[in-house]
Order: structure tokens, then C-alpha cells, then sequence
């Protein structure tokens, strides 16, 4: 029977600098917002030393065997260096700076909704961060964005990662992938047209002018290693962050960042189902594509264009996700397993979307003709296009017109006085699913159904007795010896499992007794 | 004008056809038209802000 599929996000930011300064980088401006949150909420305080351990990182090796002998991250020994590219937040997440971007990852998080409001959480403490930088550190006059792309051929990512069953990752990805290029690959490639972000691709180049996602050009293989380069569909990077034995990680890095908070939460919720159905071999219907990398370009190209499969069909990516939306339905319905919090809605969410789309019409210069499922207001493709068809048809802009390219951009801008998606959000324009307050819980809160309780509660209550934290393990600084406290199942270390303990320890070496059963 | 009928939430074939008939729009209340004149402000706002220089100063380093 599946496990259930916890999920975590990986966002990085565009940070855009004030221009004029050479010596001022991306990679100083992303450290520099780290030190300023971290400092906010006491985590530069004299005595917390935590660093993150990057011991269990191995992003050069592959479930399918081989390794690439590159760096492995590990070089990063000095504390001080770690500590000025890391912070492990009481709330169960990590922000930190990847290469040049700052970055952060959502604690893990049991449902759907949880892992949605804990990536917007994100966004508030990355605009609490940059408030403060551009406060104490004026020289920055720094930006941030929540996007994909640069418009200059770069690319960075929103990665997602579900839990996965050990001998069911083994058998779909590793022994039998041709399972997950029947089941799994479809739903991926599809998934797009409910949660693309939209990318203006302006004039001159091969297809339409406008995509509905930012992440699939840049989609070059559909198994691989690589984040940077030959990007794949279905990364397989061996590092899970859990006890291999019995758990393992789907790393998925061709989505994009989603503002609209009905389009991520699809996103997040569907791909649960899906993979929660593979594990429990519910899903029958062979959906193999004839070329799912051609098919991903497609669909970004067209969303209604039908693409093939391999058994000669042709469907379009709604067909497809309508397919899969009627078997997460069905396999509620049979109470196989243990389903996700908030399936229901998902699935609810999900085929009221496909019933948009089946309805939804765009003109032939991509005007928006009809539009009754009210898509607008869910998913970020269809406001975004929306807005842009707005300016033009005001200005009189044709797509080519550079303009329409800074406010993709600025759609995604998380700072509320200069985005579009939140100016949009504010007229009431979008529809949420979130309140504020929930948000700013998990700002402050780790998700309570998830180890992350564990860490975060740590980190909230002990940051001066922690030595190193990471996905696996939270180090305690114990006088002459380092204490590790594993925490190898992502489904332990709950609220529940864990409070009572909490609440008796009043300092951490009370904890670690407890935990021993000596106190 | 097909963006401004879109924004009346709901309306489809009918504000379709309304569309050809008479060019200038619709059925929005003088509240939503205030609105979206204040989105087609902002977005010019925003663009001035961001001035001609943008999207050349946006560019990124690769990343994951």
C-alpha cells in the first residue's frame, strides 16, 4: 500500500540589483538577505552557531547507478562560510543562496495546502528579507522575483519533491522505467496547462508568441542527473534525505513557480494523487507519448494542441489530465489507501479547471474569447495572458514589443507595489484558497504532521545548543560530544509524537535525556 | 475589447456576440471599470519604474 506522499518545495529567487555597481554581485546581495532575516528573527544572536551539514548530499550520484565525480557541495567546510549561505529556520525551512540565487526550501509538508501556504510563507520572509537589506544595507536597492527565466536564456528552478516508497521507486524509475513513462511522464508533461506560469516569447521565434510554461524549453532529457544543463523531466539524482531503505525522493524539476495559489495547489495535489496511484498500481490506462520531450514543447506552444502517444492516439494536455483527474476521483471513491488532507478539494479544484479549459477559447492573435470557468482567476498562464492582452489592446502593442516582456517579469515581482499578480490579487481579480493568517503561521510555525515539527521546534527553542541541522538530522552542541538526533522517517517527529516531550524539557540536554529514556 | 468582456466573470457566447455588435464595452459596473483602469495605470506605472534599461539589467546567472 503507498506511503503517503509528503512534499517539499524548492524556490529560487531572481534577485535584481540596483545597476551602476560592478563590485555589488547576486551572490553577495542573496547572502546579505539571508543575514538579514536571520538577524530579524535572533538567529545571528551571539552563541547560535548552527551550520547546515551538507554530509548527506549526494547530488552527483544517480538512482540508476554512476556518479559524475563532481563537487558535491561538501568543500563548504568553513562554519562561518556556511553559516554566511545558510539559515534553518524555526519553521522548519532552509534559506540559503544556490549558486547566485537565494533559495528556499519549504519544510515538508503532509497536504497539499500546507505545502502551498508554506511556499507563500516563502515569499513573505524573502519580502521581509529584502525589506531589510534595502533598509540597513541601501547600496543593494535590491528586487526579487518569483519566475523562471531572465528572458536572456536563463533558467532557474521551482523544484518539488514528493516521498516515495523505496521498492516502488526502485521498480518505476530505476528497473521498469518504462512504467513511468506510461503513467507518470503524460501527467507531468500535461500538467502544464493548469500550471505553467506563461512566458512571453515575443516575436520572431518558432511558434506562439506566448507559452504557457517558462520551464519547458529548457526541458532536454526525459531521465537525467542534470539541474543546469540537459535538463530532465524526471531528475534522478540519488539523494533522499531519509532512510534509503524505505524511502526515497522524487525530485521534479521541470514545474514552474506558481503565484496563483489555485494553480499551484493543483499542481502540488494532483501530482500527489498521481504518484500515490502509481504506488498502488491504480493506474491502468498505458498514456505513453511518442515523444515526451517534443510533446512538453508542444503543449507550452499550444494548450489545446493534441500531441501523440504512442499507440497512435492523439489527446490534448487536457484530455490527459481529465484522464487522470477521473482516476484520482475513482481511486477516492475505491478507499484504497490512506489519501492525502485535502483530496477532495483537489480534486474538486482539478476538474473544475479541466472544465474551464474545455470551455476556455483564445483568438487568433491570442485574445481571450471566452473564458466561463473563470481561468483567470486560477491559473497564472491565463491572468498573466490576460493582463498582457489588456496593455496591449490598450497601447496598441503588437507582441513583439519589448514591454511586454518586463511585465511578465514584474507579474512575478513579489514586492505588492510593483507586482502584477498581487495588484491583480488585490482588485480581487484572483481567486484564493488561502487566508493570510495561515500564511503567516507558517512563517513562524513548522507544519505539525512532519518531522519538520521536530527541527523547527529545535531551532525555535535551542538555537544555542545546535551544532548542525539538515533534512536527516539535528546535531546538538553537548558540552564534549555532538548528539545526533536522526530523523530518518519524514513521517516521525510530529506534533503529535513529539510535543510532550517538548514541553517537558526545559533546556535541549533535558531533551536528549528524554529522548534517550534516561530522564 | 475581448480582454475587457473577459474580466465580466461568466460571460461567454452572449458577451461574444454583444462584442461584434457594439465595440465599446459591456456589462461592467462603473466599479469594475474603475478597477481596471487603475490595473492599466499600475502597469504603466510599472513599466515606467522599471524604465528601458530593465531587461537588460535583469539578466541572471544559470541556476538550478
Amino acid at each position: 500500500m503507498s506511503i503517503p506522499k509528503v512534499v517539499g518545495l524548492e524556490q529560487e529567487y531572481a534577485i535584481k540589483l540596483k545597476p551602476g555597481d560592478e563590485n555589488l554581485t547576486a551572490f553577495d546581495a542573496s547572502n546579505a538577505l539571508i543575514g538579514c532575516y536571520a538577524r530579524e528573527i535572533g538567529l545571528r544572536e551571539p552563541g547560535v552557531r548552527m551550520i547546515w551539514d551538507y554530509g548527506h548530499e549526494t547530488p552527483f550520484q544517480d538512482i540508476r547507478g554512476g556518479e559524475n565525480g563532481k563537487s558535491t557541495g561538501q568543500q563548504i567546510v568553513d562554519p562561518e562560510e556556511n553559516r554566511r549561505i545558510n539559515t534553518c529556520l524555526p519553521n522548519g525551512a532552509r534559506l540559503y543562496t544556490d549558486h547566485a540565487h537565494p533559495e528556499y526550501s519549504t519544510p515538508e509538508c503532509r497536504g497539499a495546502l500546507d505545502a502551498l501556504a508554506c511556499d507563500k510563507a516563502g515569499e513573505r520572509i524573502l519580502l521581509q528579507a529584502l525589506n531589510s537589506l534595502n533598509r540597513d544595507l541601501p547600496w543593494y536597492q535590491a528586487s526579487l522575483y518569483k519566475n523562471n527565466i531572465d528572458h536572456q536564456g536563463h533558467s532557474f528552478g521551482s523544484h518539488e519533491n514528493y516521498l516515495i516508497e523505496a521498492e516502488a521507486h526502485q521498480d518505476f524509475l530505476v528497473e521498469h522505467p518504462e512504467t513511468a513513462l506510461r503513467f507518470l511522464l503524460p501527467f507531468l508533461v500535461s500538467r502544464q496547462v493548469l500550471a505553467g506560469a506563461g512566458r512571453v516569447a515575443g516575436a520572431g521565434g518558432p511558434g506562439r508568441p506566448y507559452k504557457i510554461s517558462q520551464r519547458a524549453e529548457f526541458m532536454e532529457a526525459v531521465f537525467g542527473l542534470e539541474t543546469m544543463y540537459q535538463r530532465p523531466l524526471i531528475n534522478t539524482r540519488e539523494e533522499h534525505h531519509a532512510d534509503p531503505h524505505r524511502f526515497r525522493r522524487l525530485h521534479l524539476i521541470l514545474g514552474d513557480a506558481n503565484m496563483c495559489e489555485i494553480a499551484g495547489f493543483i499542481k502540488l495535489g494532483s501530482t500527489q494523487l498521481v504518484l500515490q496511484m502509481m504506488e498502488d498500481g491504480f493506474l491502468k490506462e498505458d498514456l505513453a507519448l511518442a515523444d515526451p520531450l517534443a510533446a512538453v514543447r508542444i503543449i507550452a506552444d499550444q494548450h489545446d494542441a493534441a500531441v501523440e502517444l504512442a499507440d497512435g492516439r492523439r489527446l490534448n494536455a487536457a484530455q490527459l489530465q481529465q484522464i487522470y483527474c477521473r482516476a484520482a476521483e475513482d481511486y477516492l471513491r475505491a478507499g484504497v489507501a490512506e489519501t492525502p488532507p485535502q483530496a477532495e478539494l483537489v480534486v474538486q479544484c482539478w476538474q473544475e479547471a479541466l472544465d474551464g479549459l474545455a470551455a476556455f477559447k483564445l483568438g487568433d492573435d491570442l485574445e481571450i474569447e471566452e473564458d466561463p470557468g473563470d481561468l483567470c482567476g486560477k491559473l497564472d498562464w491565463v491572468l498573466k495572458l490576460w493582463l498582457l492582452n489588456r496593455f496591449r489592446a490598450v497601447k496598441g502593442l503588437a507582441w513583439g514589443a519589448s514591454q511586454l516582456k518586463v511585465l511578465d517579469l514584474q507579474y512575478h515581482n513579489i514586492e505588492p507595489g510593483q507586482s502584477l499578480f498581487y495588484r491583480a490579487q488585490e482588485q480581487g481579480l484572483v481567486k484564493r484558497l488561502l487566508n493570510d493568517d495561515r500564511i503567516e503561521h507558517f512563517r513562524q510555525h513548522p507544519p505539525e504532521d512532519t518531522r519538520a515539527y521536530f527541527r523547527g521546534k529545535c531551532i525555535e527553542r535551542f538555537p544555542r545548543d545546535l551544532f548542525l541541522v539538515n533534512w536527516e538530522i539535528v546535531g546538538f552542541d553537548d558540552g564534549e560530544v555532538h548528539r545526533m538526533v536522526p530523523l530518518l522517517n519524514p513521517l516521525k517527529g510530529t506534533k503529535r509524537l513529539c510535543q510532550p516531550l517538548l514541553e517537558r524539557a526545559q533546556n535541549a540536554q533535558i531533551l536528549l535525556a528524554l529522548l534517550q529514556g534516561e530522564a | 475589447m475581448g480582454q475587457m468582456q473577459k474580466t465580466s466573470k461568466g460571460k461567454t457566447k452572449k458577451a461574444k456576440k454583444k462584442k461584434q455588435e457594439e465595440p465599446a464595452p459591456l456589462e461592467m459596473s462603473p466599479g469594475q471599470k474603475k478597477k481596471l483602469k487603475e490595473l492599466d495605470e499600475f502597469m504603466e506605472s510599472v513599466l515606467s519604474e522599471a524604465g528601458e534599461e530593465f531587461l537588460d539589467e535583469f539578466k541572471q546567472l544559470e541556476g538550478e
